[in-house]
């Protein structure tokens, strides 16, 4: 191996730990779909902005579903989370956003937002079938460290995915202590 | 004898909030500064913080367009101005997990954070419900929870259960179950070290926004004030109101010594200086042999 080979190597390889060294297409910013229909003129490119929202809300929920599971399953070294009622809910919603994914028309200029929500549906998969293998009693560090690496990767999706214009947003602002909903809508609700 | 130095330290800002927003039932009533802190505790060899606000990369842009909030500036900048950084904070209490009180651990690379348990088990269950229910899991970014996931793999995040005794030396955790949260939680200083403490702070998280929630106008049951919940309930504002009696009773019913950190007005109450950043810091109270920070 050759010196330049070697430093290539290093510069390009992520450590164990790193939600980069799972295989998959890489988070990366994409091209907003409103910006896109606005842009182009593009009806199927409203219409996928439209349509994907559903779809974004599912795995925003999911995710955070997961990340609070994992802390529980971590914290409490429980492994009995894999049976509440609210992971069957999950599990539920997530076979939904399959449907609405595989359903979903990505036009021209659109497949990479559509491969990033792709991306944050399949990792989230992984983690509730990780979920899933858990048994009690088991060690549960090394299993546990894969998920969060797991749902991680999940999250960069969905956030490279993530459009204030389109309305594809992580956290809902509304009725924050910090927000005012009468200056959002234009609405003085005073 | 004091043990700590506490400081309310602002971040950021909004100039023009909805009064109704901060005590239930103003409506029609205009609007007031909305400051946003977080409060640092120095003393007994450990730096803490109740909360540590938000990221500006992730939500500044947002918030800056649609709601008016100003003049972001980080941990690093805002806690120099008491002579500390953020790499000195051992110990962060999160009051509950709204972004803008979660959402910046990463800026506190050597701290460990506590946070009620019931927070993280309701957020689950909330983002489990159907749409129709969307209103209930409102101000909490997944990203922070996923953030939480490191956290308790690195051994840096506490789940607590209901109150937590001497957490630091004289500090104690609060649970406020199903009030502005599902797990909203306060801090409680006993600045003396003992038991039956006669020098208490309660670090009021987002039960309390401002003083007026504690000294309401009680004219409407002929009484001269009583208290009043915030805008904001995901629980109920019955157990905002018992939260804030059982804050006022740890204080022997001394309001100055509720300390809530959306008030514009503790400038009022103790000193207090702007920055040059056009920021506040608020000094609560010095531990002994501590310099003012604000002189």
């Amino acid at each position: 191996m050759s010196a330049m080979d070697l430093f290539t190597r290093l510069a390009e390889s992520h450590k164990p730990d790193c939600m980069l060294s799972l295989e998959g297409p890489a988070p990366e910013a994409v091209p907003d779909p409103e910006v896109m229909a606005s842009v182009l003129g593009s009806d199927a490119a409203g219409l996928y902005a439209a349509a994907c929202r559903p779809v974004y809300e599912d795995l925003r929920r999911i995710i955070g579903q997961l990340a609070g599971l994992l802390i529980l399953a971590r914290l409490t070294a429980r492994p009995e989370v894999t049976g509440l009622a609210e992971m069957e809910r999950c599990r539920a919603r997530w076979s939904d956003a399959g449907h609405r994914l595989r359903a979903l028309a990505a036009p021209a200029g659109l497949s990479r937002h559509k491969a990033q929500l792709e991306s944050a549906h399949a990792f989230s998969g992984d983690v509730m079938r990780a979920f899933s293998d858990l048994r009690p009693a088991a060690d549960l560090t090394a299993r546990l460290d894969h998920m969060s690496l797991l749902i991680k990767r999940a999250y960069a999706h969905l956030d490279a995915a993530s459009s204030q214009r389109a309305r594809l947003q992580m956290v809902d602002f509304s009725h924050a202590c910090c927000s005012c909903a009468s200056q959002h809508s234009g609405v003085d609700q005073q | 004898m004091a043990d700590y130095s506490i400081w309310v330290c602002e971040y950021s800002y909004v100039s023009k909030y909805h009064k109704s927003g901060v005590l239930y039932g103003a409506h029609n009533q205009g609007y007031v500064k909305l400051p946003y802190c977080y409060v640092v505790i120095k003393g007994r060899g450990h730096v803490a913080m109740v909360d540590v606000g938000y990221n500006d990369k992730a939500y500044g842009k947002v918030l800056g367009d649609r709601f008016g909030v100003e003049n972001w500036r980080s941990p690093k900048v805002v806690l120099s101005e008491i002579g500390l950084s953020p790499e000195d904070v051992d110990t962060c209490f999160i009051s509950h997990a709204h972004f803008d009180h979660f959402g910046n651990v990463e800026d506190f690379p050597k701290a460990k954070f506590y946070i009620q348990e019931r927070e993280i088990s309701k957020w689950v269950w909330a983002m489990s419900l159907p749409d129709r229910m969307r209103w209930m899991m409102v101000a909490v970014d997944p990203g922070d929870i996923v953030r939480g996931v490191d956290l308790a793999r690195d051994k840096r995040l506490v789940t607590v259960d209901g109150a937590m005794e001497d957490v630091l030396p004289g500090i104690d955790l609060h649970a406020a179950p199903d009030s502005h949260t599902w797990g909203s939680m306060w801090v409680t200083v006993r600045n003396d070290g003992k038991k039956q403490s006669q020098d208490t702070w309660v670090l009021a998280g987002d039960l309390v926004y401002q003083f007026s929630n504690l000294k309401n106008s009680g004219a409407v049951v002929d009484v001269e004030t009583m208290y009043t919940p915030v805008g904001l309930a995901v629980g109920s504002q019955s157990n905002l109101i018992l939260a804030t009696e059982e804050m006022m009773s740890q204080v022997g019913y001394e309001d100055r010594r509720v300390i809530p950190i959306h008030e514009e007005g503790l400038r009022d109450t103790f000193p207090s200086r702007i920055t040059k950043d056009g920021l506040r810091i608020s000094e609560i109270c010095l531990a002994d042999g501590e310099a003012s920070k604000v002189a």
